[in-house]
């Protein structure tokens, strides 16, 4: 094959080819095997985690405990930025919350300080935020509800799991059971501080596009005291998002409506959401001028910045007429809650206390419960469909129950508690109609909503 | 009686009726005379670096799919190729490991060259043509040790701007034209990508030209003829007259034999560059903070000398030395003629090769094993 001086003649240069070409192809095969490993989600590359954060990984892998979260972990952004088990698990020996666990002092509860460490302005946001402080229903109707009238069990797996409890540990630093695992958004944590960021970005892949989808706001607002999530489904919002979720850019890192995307408007865009003229925020309320949670809405405290804000979002989709009539509509609507129903009812409740009817002792009487579904259910769900656009929640699961409570449940129980009660409020104009529908009675009403609300009614 | 004219297929009288090109010129440059000693595949070294070139080009031009040159995006879209992208960790640690073969190779082809003289008259000028082929390579695996964007690349990328702002003369011009500005800034990274994606390869495609131009016009250097026969290329009607060509002692044709003797060497480098790509796939480390200065900042192997040389001296005659050195590689073919012209028997040359390239590689290692 070879000359005699040592050269290559052209038959075994091409036998040397030949035989590279077969090693190539081998070669390639070998790569495209390799490729296929590395398709399968949960062999997703561990590359970026410190030394100490792998010896947990191998540790739990070897011991095959509770590895999901690790093959979760390593398909998150954190993997790929270095942030390891320990960045987030980490105590230093005065936490509180510290617990040994081999030759690691760690903590089984992170919380808004440890996620802080890194995203500081966002920690500070939601601590500012309505959802940091949830967990401060404790001592509200709710709470009394839920706790005494059902029952504390049902509390630790119903109120607590949204609102947040309180975390105990026992001496070795271990949550105690009934305070522990809770992801509730206002959580009390062992640290003293409030929330949790894994309500929403839930761990651990710790992701944006997850926390953006509006069934994550939907685990909690949703049901017949604060239904936002089928809200936004009946809305034409939810119907856009629905049609055209794949055009919302859910994971993309800034996400600012109008320019990354426009298809439809989420929770996360509106309460939340990066607008060109807005940054994002991580306190949920800095756009909300209502509060529709008490029996009677009031005005948020500096709710004109608040509805500007919002106005503001609305108006990278909508003309500013359209913005502008919407918000009257919906204020109008508030205001006949408060005024036609909340007001007069809350009044009857004060003059049965007073009159010894009801006791201080809240769900003991009929009444009560009638009540407290006419303003935390019904008018609720009136006030917010409202707010939301849904038509449906609005009118159906709204009014017409406010509307049917208060007049065929709520008044001729309180009537028969105490009889003319009910009088006074029956003397307002928007009630005159239950006095007989005369045509002086009908033009008076009329001529009342055209006066109050600026609307002909036909 | 009929026609015997052999037909011409339509296809190809349509091509050389739009491209009027006497084919058999194309033959005959195929038929370029190899000297026998090129049957040696070490005698190859030239190819070697043409053919990674390829394949840096090929694989360069399929990560430019997926690459982002701005700061915020780059090192994530590194990230994105190697571990997301199907085959990307493939592609980009071929390119990463092309790379630094190609500096090999370059080296190595370089080395032998000088060895056995090959730079002589009349072969001077493609010589300078060769030094502008290993400096462009430089340039090349610096600016894309560059756009990796992690942290190691970052600092090497501000620490070597940071150095060619010392050298003399034009220093703080080329620093200030690969930072487009007086700090590095954003369109750092964008300068350094146009460089490495653009400009760079566009001018090693002109040094390559006329590389081979002159290989060509020159004929390659018989390793073992007399000097007289090595410094006197075939002229145009030599050429022409097949002078040489059909001594089957001393030459060989370049198609199919030594094209052959190519694709071999092809096929080894991409197979191996497969390997190593499964063995040792391209690094990434965390990305850049220009806010955090690594305790160690190493820049690419081949830099070393150069990094080393410049801790040992002050720095005026670490960047004049640097200039000296630069300008000898370049211009060393006519420092060589003139002390031959001396003594022609002189091998000072050799001795000064060697001792180059000792130091060379003493450098290296010394700045490795630091």
């Amino acid at each position: 094959m070879t000359e005699q001086d040592g050269t290559m003649s052209l038959r075994f240069k091409k036998i040397i080819v030949a035989l590279f070409a077969v090693a190539f192809i081998a070669a390639v095969v070998m790569v495209g095997l390799i490729e296929k490993e590395r398709a399968k989600p949960e062999k997703a590359a561990v590359v970026y985690a410190d030394e100490r954060s792998r010896t947990c990984i191998e540790c739990h892998e070897q011991k095959h405990i509770a590895v999901d979260w690790n093959r979760q972990w390593s398909q998150s952004r954190h993997a790929q930025k270095g942030i390891g088990c320990i960045a987030c698990h980490e105590a230093q020996p005065d936490d509180p919350d510290k617990w040994e666990h081999e030759n690691f002092l760690l903590t089984h509860v992170p919380s808004p300080m440890d996620c802080a460490k890194c995203h500081e302005q966002i920690a500070a946001e939601f601590a500012d935020s309505h959802h940091a402080k949830a967990a401060q229903f404790i001592g509200s109707l709710d709470n009394i509800l839920g706790e005494v009238a059902e029952g504390g069990p049902a509390a630790n797996l119903g109120c607590r799991q949204c609102h947040g409890s309180q975390v105990r540990l026992d001496d070795k630093g271990v949550p105690i059971a009934g305070t522990w695992p809770n992801t509730g958004i206002g959580r009390i944590n062992p640290d003293h501080s409030s929330g949790t960021c894994t309500a929403c970005h839930t761990r651990h892949m710790f992701s944006k596009q997850q926390a953006r989808e509006p069934r994550t706001c939907g685990r909690c607002h949703m049901g017949p005291d604060h239904p936002q999530i089928e809200i936004f489904e009946e809305s034409k919002h939810g119907i856009m998002f629905a049609a055209w979720r794949e055009k919302m850019e859910l994971g993309a890192d800034k996400w600012i409506v109008g320019k990354t995307y426009t298809a439809a408007p989420l929770c996360a865009t509106c309460h939340m959401g990066a607008t060109p003229t807005q940054p994002n925020t991580h306190d949920v309320g800095l756009r909300i001028a209502w509060t529709l949670r008490p029996a009677l809405s009031q005005r948020q405290e500096n709710w004109e910045a608040k509805r500007n804000s919002m106005m503001e979002v609305c108006r990278e989709c909508h003309a500013k007429t359209w913005v502008a009539n919407y918000f009257k509509m919906y204020d109008d609507a508030v205001d006949l809650w408060n005024t036609k129903f909340a007001t007069p009812a809350i009044a009857i409740m004060s003059e049965l206390k007073k009159a010894n009817k009801i006791t201080p002792t809240p769900f003991d009487d009929g009444i009560e419960w009638t009540f407290y579904e006419l303003w935390h259910h019904e008018g609720r769900r009136a006030r917010m469909g409202a707010s939301m656009m849904g038509p449906d929640f609005t009118q159906w699961h709204g009014f017409y129950e406010v509307a049917k409570h208060f007049y065929t449940k709520f008044l001729p129980e309180a009537e028969a508690l105490l009889p003319g009660v009910s009088q006074p409020a029956l003397q307002m104009p928007e009630h005159s109609w239950k006095r007989g529908m005369t045509p002086d009675r009908i033009k008076q009403m009329l001529d009342f909503y055209q006066q109050r609300y600026g609307q002909k009614v036909q | 009686m009929e026609n015997k004219t052999p037909s011409v297929p339509k296809w190809l009288r349509f091509l050389r009726e739009r491209i009027p090109v006497n084919i058999e010129v194309f033959e005959e440059l195929s038929k370029e005379p190899i000297p026998n000693h090129m049957r040696n595949w070490w005698y190859c070294l030239g190819g070697t670096p043409l053919i990674l070139f390829i394949i840096q080009a090929v694989t360069g031009i399929l990560l430019t799919f997926y690459y982002v040159p701005s700061p915020t995006d780059a090192w994530e879209s590194v990230r994105t190729i190697h571990q997301e992208v199907p085959f990307g960790w493939w592609i980009r640690s071929i390119h990463h490991w092309g790379a630094n073969l190609m500096v090999v190779a370059v080296m190595l082809h370089m080395l032998r060259v000088f060895i056995t003289g090959a730079y002589r008259k009349p072969r001077e000028l493609n010589w300078v043509a060769g030094t502008g082929l290993l400096f462009t390579t430089f340039g090349l695996g610096f600016t894309g040790y560059a756009l990796v964007y992690d942290q190691l690349s970052y600092w090497a990328a501000t620490v070597g701007i940071n150095i060619a702002q010392q050298f003399p003369f034009a220093g703080p011009w080329i620093a200030r034209l690969l930072r487009g500005g007086d700090q590095i800034n954003p369109t750092t990274l964008t300068r350094l990508f146009v460089l490495h994606a653009g400009a760079l390869p566009a001018i090693m495609l002109v040094f390559v030209g006329i590389h081979v131009f002159l290989l060509r016009i020159h004929g390659i250097m018989e390793l073992e003829a007399s000097p007289e026969v090595q410094q006197t290329p075939l002229t145009v009607e030599e050429d022409r007259a097949g002078k040489r060509r059909f001594d089957p002692n001393r030459y060989f044709s370049f198609f199919p034999d030594h094209v052959t003797t190519e694709l071999m060497v092809g096929l080894f480098l991409i197979t191996f560059l497969t390997m190593l790509a499964i063995v040792f796939p391209a690094p990434l480390g965390a990305p850049a903070n220009p806010e955090v200065t690594p305790l160690h900042i190493k820049p690419e192997w081949y830099f070393f000398p150069v990094f080393r040389w410049l801790k040992l001296t002050s720095l005026p005659i670490g960047m004049g030395g640097l200039l000296f050195a630069g300008l000898a590689v370049v211009l060393w073919p006519f420092v060589d003629a003139v002390l031959r012209r001396r003594n022609p028997k002189n091998e000072l040359g050799t001795l000064v090769g060697a001792g180059a390239f000792l130091t060379f590689l003493t450098f290296l290692l010394w700045e490795a094993l630091a």
